[in-house]
């Protein structure tokens, strides 16, 4: 199909839908009040929930550090506060990033390059949140084990056995897990990269 | 005539062009419906913002367009959708076949564009020129030419591939 085929089937479109416009004003209030409801429901709700979930392990960690006693437990229970108390800011404050955009002030090539920024910076911090999220599987186990259960999973675990199978598991799923996370987030990466190059490149 | 009397009557007055853009940037009527009542707040939210020095219709493709493409495509659906299907996101019954079949074709070929090129091929069928296109889209006036002959091209070898 041409250009000038295209205009026509187009212009007969805006015909149609002109003969056909049949919203109401109570059906546009009811859009407007609708979206602001589920915006709060779909963002920020799953959001803080999940902050307040790694706050609150973190804290706990942090409050019972002196049980942990060795080095080799209080290192783990420290990179797993960390891990826990940076991740969902970095998450939130990347989210809220992206829907801060102005639509009224920017033009859309400006929205294109700031969202498609935002969203490259968001997906490589989800892909090292992958990264992390498993390692902290590995940091926490000493941690629960010692300020949960009360025992040295070092030096206080009798049968050894599941742990010879959890770690070899744990590092194949591993490997097949980061596959994934490189596959999914660093193909989108790349695209948002391309687009960047071809607007930025004009100008 | 009050703010929400004037909102819904531009709104009332520009349902066809939120419509063209839904149907251009989405793959699904849930889809739509969703990106459509999305654009219909994000116009409400900025309406304070609007003080007349550009027209009106700038202004709402500019809100739209850019509404379009930063909405995040994998959002869980939750809430209730308001039921704009039964209304305007339902096409005419006096369409006929040969119709539809070409305007298939015409979202296809939109489709399979970047999302710039969406937006501007929208702007171009829509009867904007070069100018109006370079105000809302941010570009200049030349690179839209340059573009738009980009995607002339582009066009053309979607047909020849087919």
């Amino acid at each position: 199909m041409e250009l000038e085929e295209m205009q026509e089937v187009w212009s007969e479109i805006s015909g149609q839908l002109e003969k056909q416009k049949k919203l109401t004003d109570k059906m546009i209030i009811m859009m407007t009040q609708e979206r602001y409801r589920k915006k709060w429901n779909k963002i920020v709700y799953p959001e803080i929930f999940g902050t307040i979930i790694c706050f609150s392990v973190a804290i706990l960690i942090l409050f019972n550090i002196s049980k942990l006693e060795t080095w080799y437990n209080i290192l783990p229970g420290i990179l797993s506060a960390i891990i826990l108390l940076v991740l969902p800011i970095f998450s939130l404050r990347s989210i809220n990033k992206m829907s801060g955009i102005n639509f009224y002030k920017n033009s859309y090539k400006d929205t294109l390059i700031k969202y498609t920024k935002n969203k490259k910076q968001f997906q490589s911090l989800q892909k090292a949140s992958y990264y992390l999220s498993f390692l902290l599987i590995f940091l926490i186990l000493p941690v629960t084990s010692k300020i949960i259960g009360g025992k040295d999973m070092f030096t206080g675990v009798k049968n050894i056995w599941p742990l010879m199978i959890f770690i070899p598991l744990g590092i194949t799923f591993f490997v097949f897990f980061a596959k994934w996370a490189k596959k999914c987030y660093g193909k989108n990466i790349d695209e948002a990269e391309s687009i960047l190059r071809d607007l930025q490149a004009e100008e | 005539m009050s703010k929400e009397e004037e909102f819904t009557r531009i709104i009332k007055k520009n349902e066809g062009v939120i419509f063209k853009i839904t149907t251009v940037y989405t793959d699904r009527s849930e889809d739509q419906q969703d990106l459509y009542q999305e654009i219909v707040y994000q116009l409400w939210k900025a309406y304070d913002s609007f003080r007349g020095d550009s027209k009106i219709s700038t202004w709402m493709y500019r809100v739209a367009l850019n509404t379009a493409i930063t909405r995040l495509k994998k959002e869980k659906r939750m809430g209730n959708k308001v039921g704009i299907d039964q209304v305007v996101l339902k096409q005419t019954e006096n369409y006929n076949i040969e119709f539809e079949e070409k305007l298939r074709i015409l979202y296809a070929h939109i489709k399979m564009l970047s999302d710039l090129e969406k937006g501007l091929i929208l702007l171009l069928l829509e009867g904007k020129k070069y100018e109006e296109i370079a105000l809302i889209t941010g570009l200049t006036p030349s690179n839209v030419g340059t573009r738009v002959s980009r995607i002339k091209q582009k066009l053309k070898t979607q047909i020849i591939k087919e």
